[in-house]
């Protein structure tokens, strides 16, 4: 298995942003929406592939996690780790937006959920293969690869142990590859 | 042979398209996720004042800013962040306001109980210029006798000056206490033309004119005449001597 980047990214928020915000320092919000927006939009997108949907699940998340800072006592924001704990809150998110969206796609026409044009084709179809998998194995998946998490931070963002993290992620791996291999099988049938 | 769909994965999470405008992103989560600060000057010398969206919910003066922030927090659990260039409009009429000007600002009580409310309720509509004591507001907050609680819930008055308690006094017409400190309520009532030195002997006065009798600082009762002014120390006493209360600043019940 290999494990990139891990150490650098797991400490990239820097020291004291939370406290910073939770002192009413503007700019530090600001600062944290710079450092976190990109990825924490990219892991709504992978999961919800709408361009709207994925700014508002983000938008609930950090309306949620500043809310929280605003009520947690000064001692839990001191020792917090932001980045794995934003992921907690964006994953819950996301999840109850899939399954509101559930609850809509059964009463509605399902072409109204499709993605809007302009979005590139590869990405749609990576995404659309991790559609397949269960929903453990995807967020696990999808955290380690397309945001490039390191495990322990999977593990404080999703609360499962690092273990079945990595479980989760292999399964994930090789069901996505047993998926990718039958899609190029049946593409190269029809030529 | 995993590694291939791993770089796959790599790839279409770098190509998802970035978000574009990250200010006008921290805007909108700063408004629905953090009040707002102020700093403006007031007759008590310059306050912080936290709004959030349905209005104001906190006047205050000690320490500095980062103090009270972090007190707010504990407070209303609530993050505030400094007021930017479209708060503006806002901020001047809170400087009005607190001035005592009628300026209409919202105010966010929803913290409060319903007694409470209507006890700030009653004492905003106390006119400039004008005082009431404890028992009156109580009464018209439709609890008579509860003159103590009102008295504690001008104690911790989270917005001072917008709800004026200063001008909340003691029954026998002295000013009694401040949460900032006695003294600066005098201050205050003294630069609203309050008499405080004819007010501590006569509470009340009366005129043999009309038959009425007032609070000594109800609108009325200043324009009565020096000759025909006869003072009271207590409605009971007033109305014993014959005279019926004012409809305007209603000293006793009707």
């Amino acid at each position: 298995m290999v494990v990139r980047g891990g150490e650098q990214s797991g400490r990239s928020e820097g020291p004291g942003l939370a406290e910073r915000i939770a002192c009413g320092d503007a700019l530090a919000v600001q600062e944290l929406v710079e450092r976190h927006y990109a990825e924490l939009y990219r892991y709504a997108f992978a999961a919800l592939r709408h361009r709207a949907a994925s700014e508002d699940a983000v938008h609930d998340a950090l309306v949620r996690a500043l809310e929280a800072l605003g009520r947690y006592p000064e001692e839990r924001i001191r020792g917090m780790s932001l980045r794995p704990w934003l992921y907690r809150i964006t994953l819950n998110t996301v999840r109850n937006r899939l399954r509101a969206r559930g609850r809509e796609a059964r009463l509605e026409d399902p072409g109204a959920l499709a993605e809007p044009r302009g979005d590139p084709e590869g990405v749609m179809d990576a995404l659309a293969a991790l559609r397949l998998l269960p929903e453990r194995q995807r967020v696990a998946v999808s955290l380690r690869y397309l945001q490039d998490l390191p495990y322990a931070e999977i593990s404080a963002a999703t609360g499962w142990p690092e273990g079945t993290v990595k479980t989760l992620v292999r399964r994930g791996l090789i069901r996505l590859r047993a998926a990718m291999e039958q899609e190029e099988r049946s593409r190269g049938g029809e030529r | 042979m995993t590694e291939k769909v791993a770089g796959v994965l790599r790839g279409a999470g770098e190509s998802i398209p970035p978000p574009e405008d990250l200010g006008a992103l921290v805007e909108r989560v700063l408004e629905e996720a953090a009040d707002v600060l102020f700093r403006v000057g007031s007759p008590l010398g310059p306050v912080f004042v936290a709004a959030g969206s349905r209005g104001v919910t906190c006047v205050g003066r000690a320490g500095g800013e980062e103090a009270f922030v972090r007190r707010y927090r504990e407070r209303f659990g609530r993050l505030l962040v400094p007021a930017g260039e479209r708060e503006r409009g806002f901020a001047e009429r809170l400087s009005a306001a607190l001035a005592g000007r009628r300026v209409e600002v919202p105010l966010d009580l929803e913290r409060m109980t319903p007694f409470q409310r209507r006890v700030m309720r009653v004492v905003r509509g106390i006119p400039r210029g004008e005082v009431r004591p404890y028992g009156w507001v109580a009464r018209e907050a439709g609890s008579p006798g509860a003159s103590r609680a009102v008295g504690n819930v001008m104690a911790r008055n989270p917005v001072p000056l917008l709800v004026p308690c200063h001008r909340v006094v003691r029954g026998d017409g002295t000013p009694g206490d401040y949460g900032f400190s006695p003294r600066e309520k005098v201050r205050l009532l003294r630069e609203e033309g309050v008499p405080l030195e004819e007010l501590s002997g006569s509470p009340y006065t009366a005129t043999p004119t009309t038959g009425v009798f007032c609070h000594t600082t109800c609108r009325h009762a200043r324009r009565i005449r020096p000759e025909n002014r006869l003072p009271f120390r207590s409605p009971a006493e007033a109305l014993e001597a014959g005279f019926r209360p004012c409809r305007a600043c209603r000293p006793a019940a009707v």
